[in-house]
């Protein structure tokens, strides 16, 4: 059976960062907020061609596409997975911010 | 510490450069990730969820001041102030950036460290007993074993493209602190026949793993002569690297081959082999191993039982340092002496995770305190090797100060976890606040000691990263339809009576999990025979029923 297509939107990591992108229309943006929203699978093929041809052009590595919801219009990725690498940091404080109070 | 000879400062230089070189090329594009990603993969470098991730070999989890210190500074100056240690006992580091990863090799080769196999389908760090040359029934220091094994396993040629991933553990004692029976090879040192007199040499075994198939690991030589070492294991891997499969990833490791030849079989071919090759080109010389042998002398720890009125005092009168002297500390060899763990598990916090200050407090108490020695140990703690009783109160007020006083070793908030969905590309649930959510449900250091010995380990996907399949009570996060679901074992032990837990049936959601701790924990209560019975004392008399009526009755 094939599968269901959902709206996506094309991710990937920035070559030199590392970061998680998302593909907007001015080129890769960190917020997924502002990605582009294939809401055909014709769309979503010719936004695979294009990540693939950034690909080329060194800036990201490897892109796929995610399943996103659009609830008030913003895409929200449907996997927990995506959802954590779309806000770009754990869900946890890290570093000096995860200390527990030290005694004086 | 061992130090690098001109042989070993010239390998990890020139590594380095290679390594520059190749970074270089991947970002002006004359390399594609295709073609790079198995070259940074063998220098450590992954590409996780948000960002790379450099992960540092720390041979068999022994470091020094300078080192620790080194550590500290690449934290801050190339990443986000702080590292995260494993349960290989390495570190990680999660934030780099790619162009920067050649300066931070640089870094740490000039404190004679590096990352070359922390990654890839070769030998990765071998680890050992977080207290070798400290514990009092050691036979022998397993590091000079795991030396030997560092030095013939880097850049093997025939063992750099294995099958999949290869991991070896030496440990010097009966009691075993270093998961022995879970890795592809283990390596004890014993006596001959267990003859008190008998003769130092290694009884081996082999194909030991976690992962989706978990295996005990069986004895493949009751005694191999300590000479025989680099050749018997050259002999193991090489018949590995004939018969172990490539066609299938998750049938590849050696615990595979050795399940589905036979334990008799494997061994045939080893013994055939191990006959037929020319040992003595292999074999380390004496003068090799007795020179590295040097490097792991005990150091002289004088007697200062004279200075020790403080120490008297402060166990008198401080009950938390009482408590963590009870708790984190261990017996030494020599009297007057302890090793001290550093639990980097404090309550609510992120397991194993240490900021740049918390490194560089380690590092000056072990310079100013223990013989300038520092061990990671398995269960992502840090352990002062050579603390004077005379010290030790100088030594937690230190560690109070920085946080770093947790006295709770081996208790229920001393959870080991992998960094699962919250940095790591292949998770598929989240680990790190689980284990936080357990440690504040059990924060109560009154509630921790009634409970006793109890360890908990958490692995974010079924590599098993976090050990889970060892734990007292082990938890697996897997993902449900795009939900995370978490499965539930008990009875799992790392130890010299190592044990797979038993998976206590359907999994649970991510909410629930303190509270499906504490029935289990409460079930253990109920019907242990005196608080002096432990939880798997407990299970193994019990078994699984009273937990699954706790755990899903209606």
């Amino acid at each position: 059976m094939a599968k269901q297509f959902h709206p996506s939107v094309l991710t990937a990591n920035n070559l030199v960062e590392g970061h998680s992108v998302f593909l907007a229309a001015e080129g890769w943006h960190r917020d997924i907020a502002k990605a582009l929203v294939a809401v055909t699978p014709e769309h979503a093929a010719e936004l695979e061609a294009l990540g693939h041809r950034h690909v080329s052009a060194n800036e990201v590595v490897g892109p796929y596409l995610v399943d996103v919801a659009l609830g008030d219009g913003a895409p929200v990725p449907m996997l927990r997975r995506e959802q954590i690498r779309a806000s770009g940091a754990p869900t946890i404080a890290v570093g000096t911010d995860a200390l527990p109070q030290v005694a004086a | 510490m061992y130090r690098y000879d001109e042989f070993d400062h010239r390998f990890v230089a020139e590594r380095t450069q290679e390594f520059r070189n190749q970074v270089a090329r991947r970002l002006d594009g004359s390399l594609t990730e295709d073609e790079f990603k198995p070259l940074r993969l063998m220098n450590g470098l992954y590409l996780q969820l948000h960002a790379y991730m450099l992960r540092v070999a720390i041979p068999y989890g022994t470091l020094d001041a300078r080192q620790m210190r080194m550590l500290a500074h690449i934290a801050e100056t190339w990443d986000r102030g702080y590292g995260h240690f494993t349960t290989r006992q390495n570190i990680q580091y999660n934030w780099p950036k790619l162009a920067d990863t050649p300066d931070i090799l640089d870094a740490l080769a000039s404190v004679e460290m590096h990352a070359i196999q922390t990654s890839g389908n070769c030998i990765r760090n071998t680890t050992s007993d977080p207290f070798a040359g400290v514990a009092p029934e050691e036979i022998d220091d397993p590091r000079i074993t795991a030396e030997l094994i560092r030095q013939w396993s880097s850049l093997h040629p025939e063992f750099t493209f294995l099958g999949r991933k290869f991991k070896i553990a030496v440990t010097g004692c009966e009691e075993d602190r270093v998961a022995l029976r879970l890795h592809d090879i283990g390596v004890q040192i014993v006596r001959k026949d267990g003859n008190p007199d008998g003769a130092v040499g290694y009884r081996i075994f082999v194909g030991g793993g976690m992962g989706r198939t978990p295996m005990i690991s069986r004895e493949l030589r009751a005694f191999l002569p300590k000479a025989d070492l680099l050749p018997y294991l050259e002999a193991c891997l090489r018949v590995y690297n004939l018969h172990g499969r490539r066609d299938n990833k998750y049938k590849a490791r050696i615990k595979i081959l050795v399940h589905e030849q036979g334990i008799d079989s494997y061994r045939a071919q080893v013994e055939a082999e191990f006959a037929a090759m020319d040992r003595s080109a292999i074999a380390a010389p004496e003068a090799e191993v007795a020179r590295i042998a040097a490097y792991f002398a005990a150091p002289e720890l004088p007697d200062r039982s004279a200075d020790e009125a403080d120490y008297s005092r402060a166990f008198q009168s401080d009950a938390q340092f009482a408590a963590w002297v009870q708790r984190n500390t261990f017996q030494h060899r020599v009297p007057g002496y302890v090793a001290a763990t550093i639990s980097l598990k404090p309550v609510g916090g992120v397991p194993g995770d240490a900021t740049a200050e918390q490194m560089r407090v380690m590092a000056d108490l072990a310079e100013a305190h223990s013989q300038n020695e520092i061990r990671i140990t398995h269960e992502q703690n840090v352990v002062l090797p050579h603390v004077a009783l005379a010290d030790l109160y100088k030594v937690y007020r230190g560690l109070q100060g920085a946080g770093l006083d947790a006295a709770n070793k081996g208790l229920v908030t001393d959870i080991i976890a992998c960094p699962g969905l919250d940095y790591c590309a292949l998770a598929t649930a989240r680990s790190i606040p689980v284990a936080q959510a357990i440690s504040n449900r059990f924060a109560s250091p009154e509630r921790q000691a009634d409970i006793g010995p109890l360890p908990i380990k958490i692995s974010g996907c079924i590599n098993a990263c976090g050990h889970h399949h060892v734990g007292a009570i082990g938890i697996l996060g897997l993902d449900k339809a795009g939900v995370e679901s978490y499965q539930i074992t008990l009875g799992g032990d790392a130890t010299e009576r190592a044990a797979l837990g038993d998976r206590t049936g359907p999994g649970f959601g991510y909410d629930e999990l303190p509270e499906v701790v504490e029935k289990v924990v409460d079930t253990y209560i109920a019907h242990r025979q005196g608080n002096r019975e432990t939880f798997l004392q407990t299970y193994r008399r019990i078994g699984m029923q009273p937990f699954k009526e706790a755990l899903y009755a209606a």
